[in-house]
């Protein structure tokens, strides 16, 4: 519109009535009129144009093209509105906004049927339906301020922003108190004096401003202005200081910036006793500042004189029904905001009538909307906010007897960023939950604090527990309450990573404990699990009656309040069991035969394989055989020092008679009980050597053996086991069974063979001895204890020459020694002499040998001199020594066959001449008789034996008398082929001289041919 | 003046609000770029309506009140900024170029290797540059 070049007129709008919008009104006013008059003015016409265009559109159904043209022409008519504040009444421009926003809500609503537009349309309209709303609201509840219902404006960040940054109506006059207005400005001071309500859980906290600037301030500058003229617009700052404000000016109050000061605090200050209760000086404002309960009355008064709306007017009288129109107001603009895209503001709406809701005490309401405002804000991590709302979300819950509500907000409060709390306040928080806690609840419920407490494995690598065994698992544990909390339990859960099928396994803490603000470090007894690896899941706890869990892992750090979106951690295993391995070896120290029949040393290698054996028994189980020493003590070494000097030999029995039984050179005597030995704790981690001390014992006497025949002893025969069991691990649960084998071994094995036979009879009797052991055998004397019908040759006794002794057997080397023999019997005709049947080789030794090794010297018992050395041993081998074999008494020959060779099919002779070569003494009686029983001996495939094939044939006494025995036989298969063979059964075969040989094989020729087939040519 | 710059991560959750009032009422800040997401929202889900272009990060004046005025920023990696000024006639040129700055900004204090992304900033560097940069506000036009 423009003006310019006409004639100036007046904006309008002071007309009665004009303070209700006229823009959907084109027929307000009588416009034909105004035109012949030409008394057109802007505000007229500017709200005619709209109206005209808004019946336009509604004619074309398009309200929502109505609903945001509408709010555009409110917004600017604002403006323009705002420009000509100075010349119209007082507020005019907020009651015009009111009035215009419910007009457009009402046109529009009630043109809208939502049918036929598109969702985005839809939202769209509801948006701005909010906006409308939210407009008059603010507009309203500015009104309502500046008559004194600040107190029951909820000063919450949404209203704060809304009326803080706006301006206050800049009127040409502020009005001033009306006359009689005492009882007026007493009903507001009484209205002013209501204290504040208290935050809940004693939150201080300074309130949100509602006001750009001071009203007392500005009002009273305002007026000043209208006294004193401008010139005090230009002294903005210092005009409150100005003495001449008079004797009841209380300027001290306005001396600070006012937004620092909470605007209760402030109303209070200056509705105090104050000296200038006069009505006379009320008359008389300009002169002197307003009370801030005048400044109301003053507004009221004026806003009566500008508000044409009935409903609008009740709207304001009192402070009931100001809640009433806010209420609507809210509601309204709540309402549209969520049916748009713009929820937030919809949800944020809601809180303000939860707040009036619970005032109201209808808190039941309150929660719910207080329920979803803290949603909203907790789901996008908007603390601040959600501080502000949250102790009202829990005062309600408290009120409502709502136990799990209530002490999930006191959890959310306490797991706020610490900076938006002090610290009494948190510690309020947490003194509710205890309270809570260990109150009777009816209903305990469970309670989740993951943003509280959190929980993570220690860090650096895992725990790895061998399977089966128990351990201690350390935990941290963050607690997010501000002062130590004490729990009657703790409980976590581990999950196994390997599969899914598995479950959870619970952990316990075994006390109660006492979690301090921060981090504590938790151990929970860890019972064996089985092998895989693990994870944690789930911590609970109880506190009091109440039980809690947290699922939130922390990374070392304290419970992250900005992680409120952290769905999935990174999650490190914290235990690990491994699968089941050795843990221990037991083996035998040693490889080489030890000596049988003494006491010997026997080694067992106890290796633990990473695995402490700290408090391990062994129980040792000898077999068969084999029995411990008890008048030893076992011994224990490490390993390394027993097999350090590997090469040289050491005494053993020096180390047995070592009385240094202190565990520090990892050197120990310890004594065998009921079978058990305690290992000590020195020898828990490395390896060591265990010495038994053994006997193994056999009662059978040595056999020698021939050097012909050359038969070795059979391994088994010194093969003796010990039984093992050892049971270690942190409770004893870890068993290892071994049996251990060890070969004992005489150190000697003989064998004979007769060298050299004389011819005078003498017999020369090699007898070879081969080292077993791993030692140094001293041959000290040997001698033989001949079996009857030998007897040693020249000397009685059969002993070698002294001089030969002592004769050394170094380890696996052979030595021998010679006897001159002879056949007859001794002399002195001992009878038990005769009746011996093995000789008895005596060798008296001594041994040198380390225990390491193999086979040593016997140990000497403890009280014996170790001075002694090693001690001189007995060996004894028998011996069989055989007569000569005489020569045979019977020969067997095979008569040659006949020359023209052997056919199938032909009969043959076969022919055996038996010759008798020595009379018979002592033979077999069956010859005594002369009868001599023969058998012949054939493969029946080859031949057919036509005759006896066994039989006695007589044969005369004396040498030399000779018969022959003949069998007819028919080969049956042409090749060479094996003949019969003529036996002697009843004749040793040793006694039977083959003479001359029959052949091996003879050669059979196929039949002749048959001519009765062939034809003649 | 400017009374408030912000930026609002990914989820929507506030890495950063500096609020330049001498007031203690942050809070009311809070609420306005709270609610300034439900016009960035609107805007980043309906680009045809609002006829912005898939690249523009600007995304203007996001709230006109009669008191103050909320501009957004979006970048590429949908990490808003915002701005609140109660300087009721501000040039579109000098919030672009503010926005500019202030993203560089932004991206230099992501870029440092001990901040995580999607937590606040705490750099006390990137506070004192925000300051400059507000400071400098509509001082120095760039088109």
């Amino acid at each position: 519109m423009n003006t310019r070049g006409v004639k100036h007129k007046d904006f309008g709008g002071l007309d009665n009535g004009d303070d209700r919008a006229a823009f959907l009104n084109h027929a307000y006013k009588p416009l034909s009129q105004f035109v012949l008059d030409d008394t057109f003015r802007e505000f007229e016409f500017r709200q005619y144009l709209f109206a005209c265009q808004s019946k336009l559109l509604f004619k074309l159904n398009r309200p929502v093209e109505v609903a945001s043209r509408g709010y555009s022409f409110i917004i600017s008519y604002s403006k323009a509105l705002s420009r000509h504040e100075n010349k119209l009444p007082f507020c005019f421009r907020e009651v015009w906004i009111i009035s215009a926003c419910l007009a457009l809500i009402n046109a529009t609503v009630s043109r809208y049927d939502g049918g036929l537009v598109t969702p985005d349309v839809e939202k769209e309209f509801f948006r701005l339906q909010g906006d409308l709303y939210s407009l008059s609201r603010v507009k309203f509840m500015r009104l309502a301020y500046l008559i004194g219902y600040g107190m029951d404006i909820e000063k919450s960040p949404a209203n704060s922003a809304a009326l803080s940054m706006l301006s206050w109506p800049r009127p040409a006059v502020w009005p001033s108190v009306p006359p009689d207005a005492s009882t007026r400005v007493a009903a507001k001071e009484k209205l002013l004096q209501s204290s504040p309500k208290a935050k809940h859980f004693g939150i201080q906290r300074k309130p949100l401003p509602l006001e750009p600037s001071s009203l007392l301030r500005e009002a009273n500058r305002r007026r000043a202005s209208l006294s004193a003229g401008n010139i005090f617009e230009l002294f903005d700052g210092q005009h409150n200081l100005t003495p001449k404000d008079g004797p009841g000016a209380d300027g001290s109050p306005m001396t600070p910036p006012p937004n620092k000061i909470p605007v209760s605090s402030m109303s209070r200050t200056n509705s105090g006793p104050v000296h200038f209760e006069n009505s006379s000086l009320i008359r008389s404002p300009v002169d002197r500042p307003m009370k801030l309960s005048e400044v109301h009355v003053a507004a009221e008064h004026a806003l009566n004189a500008t508000i044409s709306d009935p409903d609008l007017l009740k709207a304001l009288s009192s402070v009931h029904d100001f809640e009433l129109k806010y209420l609507d107001l809210t509601k309204g603009a709540a309402e549209n905001y969520n049916r748009s895209w713009w929820k937030r503001h919809g949800v944020v709406l809601d809180g303000e009538i939860a707040a009036v809701c619970y005032r109201h005490g209808n808190y039941d309401l309150a929660a719910k909307s207080y329920e979803k405002v803290c949603a909203l804000y907790a789901g996008e991590g908007w603390q601040n906010l959600l501080a502000e709302v949250l102790p009202n979300l829990a005062e309600c819950q408290k009120i409502l007897n709502d136990h799990a509500g209530y002490l999930a907000s006191c959890v959310k409060l306490l797991s706020l960023d610490k900076g938006l709390f002090l610290v009494q306040e948190r510690q309020a928080f947490e003194s509710e939950v205890v309270r809570l806690a260990h109150s009777e609840m009816k209903h305990p419920v469970p309670l989740d604090v993951s943003s509280l407490i959190t929980f993570s494995g220690n860090p650096g690598p895992p725990l790895e527990l061998c399977d089966g065994d128990p351990g201690t698992l350390s935990v941290t544990v963050w607690s997010g309450f501000p002062d130590e909390i004490s729990l009657e339990s703790l409980t976590l859960t581990l999950i196994a990573t390997f599969s899914a099928d598995e479950g959870v396994k619970v952990i316990k803490s075994s006390s109660a404990l006492v979690l301090k603000p921060g981090r504590n470090d938790v151990t929970l007894p860890l019972p064996p699990q089985r092998p895989g690896s693990y994870v944690l899941g789930v911590l609970t706890g109880q506190i009091g009656n109440l039980r809690f869990r947290s699922h939130s892992y922390s990374r070392g750090g304290p419970p992250d309040s900005d992680d409120f979106m952290s769905f999935e951690k990174p999650i490190r295993p914290v235990l690990k069991v491994s699968k089941p391995r050795p843990l221990v070896d037991l083996s035998a120290a040693i490889s080489s035969a030890l000596l049988m029949n003494e006491a010997q040393w026997v080694g067992l290698i106890v290796r633990p394989i990473d695995y402490s054996l700290k408090g391990a028994i062994l129980h040792i189980d000898t077999g068969p055989g084999l029995k411990i020493e008890e008048s030893h003590m076992i011994e224990m070494e490490s390993c390394n020092e027993a097999f350090e000097g590997f090469g040289q030999i050491r005494n053993s029995n020096n180390i047995s008679t070592d009385n240094s039984s202190t565990g520090g050179g990892g050197y120990e005597r310890l004594p065998l009980i009921d079978g058990k030995l305690k290992l000590p704790d020195w020898a828990s981690n490395l390896t060591s050597v265990l010495w038994l001390p053994v006997r193994a014992i056999d009662d059978r006497l040595l056999m020698g053996t021939s050097a012909v025949i050359s038969q070795r002893q059979n391994i088994v025969d010194g093969m003796r086991t010990i039984a093992l069991k050892l049971e270690f691990g942190v409770s004893h649960n870890q068993t290892f069974e071994r049996t251990v084998a060890v070969h004992f071994t005489y150190p000697l094995y003989v064998s004979t063979r007769v060298s050299d036979k004389c011819k005078d009879g003498t017999l020369l009797l090699q007898v070879v001895l081969h080292s077993q052991v791993k030692a140094t055998l001293t041959i000290c004397d040997a001698w033989m204890d001949l079996q009857g019908g030998f007897v040693h040759v020249g000397k009685d006794d059969g002993r070698p020459t002294p001089g030969f002794f002592p004769l050394s057997i170094c380890p696996s080397s052979r030595a021998g020694i010679m006897f001159c023999i002879r056949l007859g019997s001794t002399t002195n005709g001992d009878e038990s002499e005769l009746l011996k049947s093995h000789s008895i080789l005596n060798i008296r030794y001594r041994i040198s040998g380390d225990r390491a090794l193999g086979a040593h010297s016997p140990m000497v018992h403890d009280g014996q001199d170790a001075s002694t050395g090693s001690r001189e041993l007995l060996f004894k081998s028998a011996i069989v020594l055989q007569r000569p074999v005489l020569e045979p008494s019977l020969a067997v020959g095979f008569l040659p066959l006949p020359s023209d060779g052997l056919r199938v099919g032909k009969l043959v002779s076969m022919r055996w001449r038996v010759e008798r070569l020595k009379d018979i003494e002592g033979e077999a009686p069956s010859i005594h008789d002369g009868e001599v029983l023969y058998e012949v001996d054939a493969n029946p495939e080859n031949w057919m034996i036509a005759g006896r094939k066994r039989g006695h044939v007589s044969l005369s006494l004396e040498q030399g008398s000779r018969i022959v025995i003949s069998v007819i036989c028919v080969p049956l298969v042409a090749g060479y082929v094996r003949p019969p063979q003529l036996g002697l059964p009843d004749v040793d075969v040793t006694n039977i001289s083959c003479n001359p040989a029959g052949p091996h094989l003879i050669c059979v020729l196929p039949p002749t041919l048959s001519s009765s087939f062939c034809i003649p040519v | 003046m400017i009374v408030c710059v912000a930026v609002v991560g990914l989820q929507n959750n506030p890495l950063y609000l500096q609020s330049f009032t001498e007031a203690d009422d942050a809070l009311k800040l809070h609420y306005i770029v709270h609610c300034s997401l439900d016009v960035i929202d609107e805007r980043v889900n309906n680009p045809k309506k609002t006829g912005s272009t898939m690249n523009e990060t600007f995304l203007g004046l996001l709230y006109p009140t009669e008191n103050y005025k909320v501009y957004g920023y979006i970048t590429n990696t949908k990490v808003k900024f915002v701005l609140v000024t109660t300087d009721l006639d501000v040039k579109d040129a000098d919030v672009r170029s503010f926005f500019r700055r202030f993203h560089s900004a932004y991206v230099d204090a992501v870029s440092n290797p001990f901040h995580v992304t999607g937590k606040k900033i705490n750099s006390v560097f990137f506070a004192e540059r925000v300051r400059d940069i507000v400071k400098s506000f509509g001082t120095n036009t760039t088109v």
